[in-house]
């Protein structure tokens, strides 16, 4: 024991000795942090704004010079922004609510379509799945404005003008996201399927139980980008729907930023922002761990 | 039908269960992508003459027409989108490949790093992105920038124009600030894809790490700046703050859709020919792992 004990230490001390060597501070690290630090004041830049303009009183937001910072924090945006607006017409949580439900569904509905479509392209490879995938690539470059009136056409023959399905059904089948999940298909390792088709998997069982799983990265990935598109539409819920109950938050912040008495909203417009803005921030949070995990678990686990 | 299926061989089933696969993103870019796409193209070669029944009648070519002899919009906006892209594009790309080899080194909080290059991307492509940048927060971050950088003092100096040319600048960096984080994680999954013992295996023949980048990271990582060029460009040309996708959206609005389905074929054609021409060219000196 002991002297297994005594041949260990000097094993230790050596790797001990060794990590420093990586993290060593040599005047070019520093240079390369300063950069970096600048470069992400950048970016961060405008989160800070927001976040400050939220905050703001009133005679900060109007004052010349424009003040970045805030001096005297107080929530009385938020509360202006969830009273008046209860007492005009709809309240704003309705607008939260409408938000949430159909960003959900669109984000769950794409990611279970895309998914199924990429599996049943690249792995089952029909007849015909070249053909499908120029398609994918066309619609990519395909700005969706040129067809926006068509699809309203066939919305409206659907008769599903102003409901929710509007907002859920026309982004299910969208190009981006299929081509993403066909980009990790494409590298998803094929023995895992050998092997649970050996054990007597059938194929809905591979595609939920072996696929779906191993494929999480790649989906969680998905999640962010739709998650974040979906939020943040305008031109779908202005097209789509025609009551106010119907809108989402973007088109609420564009009527508190564009409606009568703007000047005295604009406090009111910073803490919508803020709220607007809050539940991509904490979809990427939740998801980044599994985002970043594509990166280090790539391919099959032992 | 059952005993249809039994008949069938190993590799029919294999077909029809991959075609159940695809089915519903079938329907979906069936009824949502291609017969709005159909419509659109019948839309720009006709005159909407009823509006509440959707009826149309033909004009042959009067859209196309009117767009390339009498709009003097179109062509200025072009040349303008074109303009933004290529300029854009490159600097982007060296960008966003910078930070992603900083950003892929063993330094300490690289995961605050990560984010934090990301976090534009959550907030840029949003509407309440454009409400911002609207009312000038880009201006007044350069102008936080500046007062850092360069003291109103000394521009004061400088003259009217350079301040200007340096105000543009400054405002271009900030936008490509904000549009490469989707790049910026592309690039790093593609540099955490090559392998270490190619570089320990480098520097046990004595390479620097200046050579490392330009025989071993360049050439293995080439397939990623292609993809990202690719993707760039798109974002770019489908990007609702270009000014043909802009001026698309402005003709919806006035209720001339005839005219901006036209707008829209012209500019989808050319931006597929361009992109096609831009993948030609680099693919030519990208690296093809499968070759070797």
């Amino acid at each position: 024991m002991t002297s297994e004990a005594v041949n260990k230490k000097p094993k230790v001390k050596a790797i001990k000795k060794q990590k420093p060597k990586k993290f060593k501070f040599s005047p070019g690290w520093v240079f390369v942090y300063i950069i970096m630090l600048g470069l992400v004041c950048f970016t961060a830049l405008p989160l800070i704004y927001l976040i400050c303009t939220a905050f703001k009183p009133l005679d900060e937001l109007f004052a010349y010079p424009p003040q970045f910072f805030v001096r005297k924090p107080t929530l009385k945006n938020f509360t202006d922004l969830l009273t008046t607006v209860s007492g005009s017409s709809i309240p704003f949580t309705r607008y939260i609510f409408n938000s949430l439900f159909t960003t959900v569904f669109t984000v769950a509905g794409t990611v279970v379509v895309s998914s199924l479509g990429a599996y049943g392209l690249v792995i089952h490879n029909p007849p015909g799945s070249k053909a499908i995938f120029a398609v994918v690539v066309a619609a990519l470059m395909f700005s969706a404005q040129v067809t926006s009136i068509p699809t309203y056409m066939v919305i409206n023959n659907l008769g599903l003008i102003d409901t929710y399905w509007a907002l859920i059904v026309p982004k299910l089948a969208v190009a981006y996201n299929f081509f993403l999940m066909k980009q990790f298909m494409e590298s998803f390792p094929r023995d895992i399927l050998e092997a649970a088709r050996i054990d007597g998997a059938n194929e809905w069982t591979t595609f939920a139980k072996i696929v779906m799983p191993n494929m999480k990265p790649a989906w969680a990935t998905l999640v962010v980008f739709s998650f974040i598109s979906n939020w943040n539409d305008y031109m779908g819920p202005l097209i789509y729907t025609t009551s106010q109950v119907m809108k989402t938050l973007p088109i609420a912040l564009n009527t508190i930023a564009g409606g009568a008495g703007t000047i005295a909203r604009t406090g009111a417009m910073g803490a919508a922002s803020l709220l607007t803005t809050m539940p991509t921030i904490i979809v990427f949070t939740a998801m980044k761990a599994k985002v970043m995990e594509t990166m280090t678990h790539s391919g099959i686990k032992a | 039908m059952r005993k249809y299926l039994d008949n069938m061989t190993m590799e029919q089933r294999r077909n029809l269960e991959g075609y159940g696969f695809i089915s519903p993103w079938i329907f979906g870019t069936l009824f949502l992508f291609l017969i709005p796409l159909v419509q659109s193209i019948r839309l720009s070669f006709s005159e909407i003459t009823q509006l509440s029944g959707y009826q149309m009648a033909w004009v042959g070519f009067e859209n196309y027409r009117k767009l390339f002899l009498e709009d003097v919009n179109f062509i200025d906006y072009m040349t303008r989108a074109i303009q933004n892209t290529l300029i854009n594009t490159p600097i982007i790309i060296i960008f966003s490949l910078v930070i992603a080899i900083m950003v892929n080194q063993k330094i300490k909080c690289r995961a605050f790093f990560r984010s934090a290059f990301f976090l534009p991307v959550l907030l840029g492509t949003g509407y309440v992105m454009d409400q911002l940048l609207g009312r000038g927060v880009a201006e007044e971050a350069v102008s936080a920038a500046q007062q850092v950088i360069s003291p109103d003092g000394p521009l004061s100096y400088l003259g009217a124009d350079l301040v200007m040319m340096l105000n543009q600048f400054l405002a271009r960096i900030t936008e490509i600030f904000w549009k490469s984080g989707v790049q910026i994680l592309l690039f790093l999954s593609g540099l955490q894809s090559i392998s270490p013992a190619l570089y320990e295996s480098a520097k046990c023949d004595g390479a620097t790490s200046w050579e490392m980048f330009w025989k071993i990271t360049l050439p293995l990582i080439s397939p990623v700046i292609l993809l990202n060029f690719i993707y760039t460009m798109i974002d770019s040309f489908t990007d609702s703050a270009n000014p043909i996708v802009a001026y698309i959206l402005e003709q919806s609005k006035s209720q001339q859709f005839e005219y901006g389905a036209a707008i829209g074929w012209i500019y989808f054609i050319f931006v597929f020919v361009f992109v096609m021409i831009v993948f030609g060219i680099i693919n030519r000196f990208t690296v093809n792992l499968a070759e070797k």
